[in-house]
């Protein structure tokens, strides 16, 4: 049977607006929904899709994806990769599915928000697709760590974590809900598929997978980049919709929206990404330090494609680059030392090679973050791991909900940047934290971080147990260190041999 | 890495395959598809990028030979995890590039 090529009916399907009779524009497109800004629907029309896929192909091709995962868990799973795995390479599995597979589902939503009320035909055309991507992103991402459930009650939290208010939790919610739940259309189509997809998941999915296929965990490195394919695709919406914008006078929007999901991505991937990448992943198998995957990713590639598009580097551009050195390492001795309220157990990651690594690849690492390890393995060797342990909860940011941190030593400089916004005073961790709070203080100012929950009395018994029960963490499930403590031994053994 | 902040003022462009036979396959194509161009590859396991200054095609045809077998130029999908540069594809070929250059 002869097929007429898609090239040659593809502009005229996809041609799906029509003339209303029995409802007006506004009506159909709502602007909260929609967010047209005012741009006339004509011009939303000339959205042009780069990447163009007919429904059948679709189909085609996500099954050769599912394939090619599934044949490589089934092919494995007598191989117990899991059994024999680095304690710190779990940890790093059981972080991911908690902080990503439901994630993936609230992705699934934006991506029908767009599919219904894109004014750009082309844009509702891919985010159907795109709809099904995060769809099966979810499912795959729940089904991988569910076979493990029976190794440890952590792997549950694939599903369970962002039902909880564990503090990660809250922030990865804060984070995901702001750029993808609750925006119109065409922020979304910026702020998630460009901002966010077409940087920060190859972070997680394919600079990840590196590590893991060093570490030799092919199941996991083929789930997570053949996630990363389908998000290569659908990451392609926010483009024209930014030359839209651009065109019809509105780049001072569209620069706010990306600077946004930039700063916002980076601070999650601070404490999500980095530790994974240079404390978890045992030493032997990391292919890169978390800043030269940044450097590559983010620094190099993401940018190299904002100013293609015509827009600038975001005004934070000198910090985000300063706190590639910075903001990671504190954001991992907080969740070491916290390490009851994560779902998985943080590796310390600084075994003397550990440490000798974190100093080539971050020099003046021993004479700052360095001091404060030296503390805590002290102790260890000491027998004083009650020194350890956290009694009270860290101070926590009311834009990124994570800990307000900065370089200990010397030159310690951890700044709170405060605010007043209508008798409420807020908290930031940064310039750039604040900064997306005055963008849109409507937004965000309701929003009671675990601090201020902690303080309104909403935590009870008003103790670490109350939060530990607060946040959901049951016996089994709190988080220790991933070792043992092992690595802290080795400094006992150099000492005695000295 | 001396000054971070200009490291994106670099024009290159191309695809970044999580393996497969693709992505070899990808290889002989951009050079045979860019005779005026260095192709330059860094693999690191889990992917290969693949780069060239400002412009680089891949053509279906070249595909095709490559791999001894039909090929859709869709199918690139099923392992293109990313990309440096905007994309344009077309049934018989991608073209990654910069509008700019820097
Ligand atoms: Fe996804
Ligand atoms: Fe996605």
């Amino acid at each position: 049977m002869y097929q007429i090529p898609r090239a040659e009916w593809y502009d005229l399907t996809r041609a799906t607006n029509w003339t209303y009779s029995y409802v007006t524009e506004d009506e159909m497109f709502p602007e909260e929904m929609s967010g047209a800004r005012g741009i006339p629907i004509e011009e939303w029309e000339t959205y042009d899709e780069p990447y163009k896929v007919s429904y059948p192909e679709y189909v085609a091709i996500q099954r050769e994806k599912d394939a090619g995962a599934y044949s490589v868990k089934a092919a494995l799973e007598r191989d117990a990769y899991v059994d024999r795995a680095d304690p710190g390479w779990i940890s790093t599995m059981i972080a991911h599915y908690g902080a990503i597979a439901v994630n993936e589902y609230a992705a699934s939503l934006a991506e029908g928000r767009m599919a219904r009320f894109a004014k750009a035909p082309g844009n509702r055309n891919m985010a159907t697709f795109g709809t099904l991507d995060e769809n099966r992103h979810g499912q795959i991402q729940l089904f991988f760590p569910h076979a493990n459930i029976k190794r440890s009650r952590q792997w549950d939290w694939a599903h369970k974590a962002m039902h909880t208010n564990d503090w990660a939790s809250i922030a990865a919610r804060a984070f995901f809900d702001d750029i993808m739940l609750c925006r119109d259309a065409v922020a979304v189509s910026i702020m998630l598929t460009f901002g966010f997809e077409t940087g920060f998941t190859n972070m997680q999915f394919l600079g990840l997978a590196a590590d893991a296929s060093e570490a030799g965990d092919h199941t996991f490195a083929s789930l997570i980049s053949s996630v990363q394919t389908d998000e290569a695709r659908h990451a392609q919406q926010g483009g024209p919709s930014l030359k839209i914008l651009i065109a019809n006078g509105h780049k001072e929007e569209a620069q706010k929206l990306v600077d946004v999901s930039i700063w916002r991505a980076w601070k999650l991937f601070s404490v999500l990404t980095g530790p994974i990448m240079d404390y978890y992943t045992p030493l032997e198998h990391r292919s890169q330090s978390f800043k030269e995957f940044m450097v590559e990713w983010i620094i190099i590639q993401f940018e190299r494609q904002l100013a293609d598009l015509g827009l600038d580097a975001p005004w934070f551009w000198d910090d985000l680059v300063n706190d590639l050195d910075v903001t990671h390492h504190g954001m991992h001795l907080g969740v070491w030392y916290w390490r009851p309220t994560v779902w998985w157990n943080p590796a310390a990651g600084a075994s003397p090679e550990d440490r000798e690594w974190l100093e080539e690849k971050y020099p003046g690492w021993n004479k700052t973050w360095g001091k404060c390890w030296d503390v805590i393995t002290d102790n260890l060797n000491n027998g004083r791991e009650d020194l350890t342990l956290p009694e009270t909860l860290p101070y926590v940011c009311n834009m990124c909900q994570l800990p307000i941190v900065g370089t200990p030593g010397n030159e310690w400089n951890v700044q709170d940047f405060p605010l007043e916004f209508e008798g409420r005073l807020y908290h930031f961790g940064s310039k750039a934290d604040r900064w997306c709070f005055e963008q849109d203080p409507e937004r965000y100012k309701e929003h009671q971080n675990l601090i201020d929950r902690f303080l309104a009395g909403e935590i009870q018994p008003a103790d670490l147990p109350g939060a530990l029960a607060y946040m959901g963490l049951g016996p089994g499930e709190m988080g220790k260190d991933a070792h043992d403590y092992a690595w802290a031994e080795a400094f006992k053994k150099q000492a005695e041999v000295a | 890495m001396s000054n971070l902040n200009d490291a994106y003022k670099q024009n290159k462009v191309g695809p970044i395959f999580n393996g497969g036979d693709v992505a070899q396959a990808a290889i002989e194509a951009a050079e045979w598809d860019n005779p005026d161009k260095e192709i330059t590859i860094d693999d690191k396991g889990a992917y290969v990028r693949i780069s060239a200054e400002q412009e680089m095609i891949i053509t279906r045809e070249s595909m095709e030979e490559a791999l001894g077998r039909d090929f859709q130029m869709n199918e690139i999908e099923i392992h293109l995890g990313s990309m440096a540069g905007q994309i344009e594809v077309t049934p018989e070929q991608i073209r990654f590039f910069f509008e700019k250059t820097l």
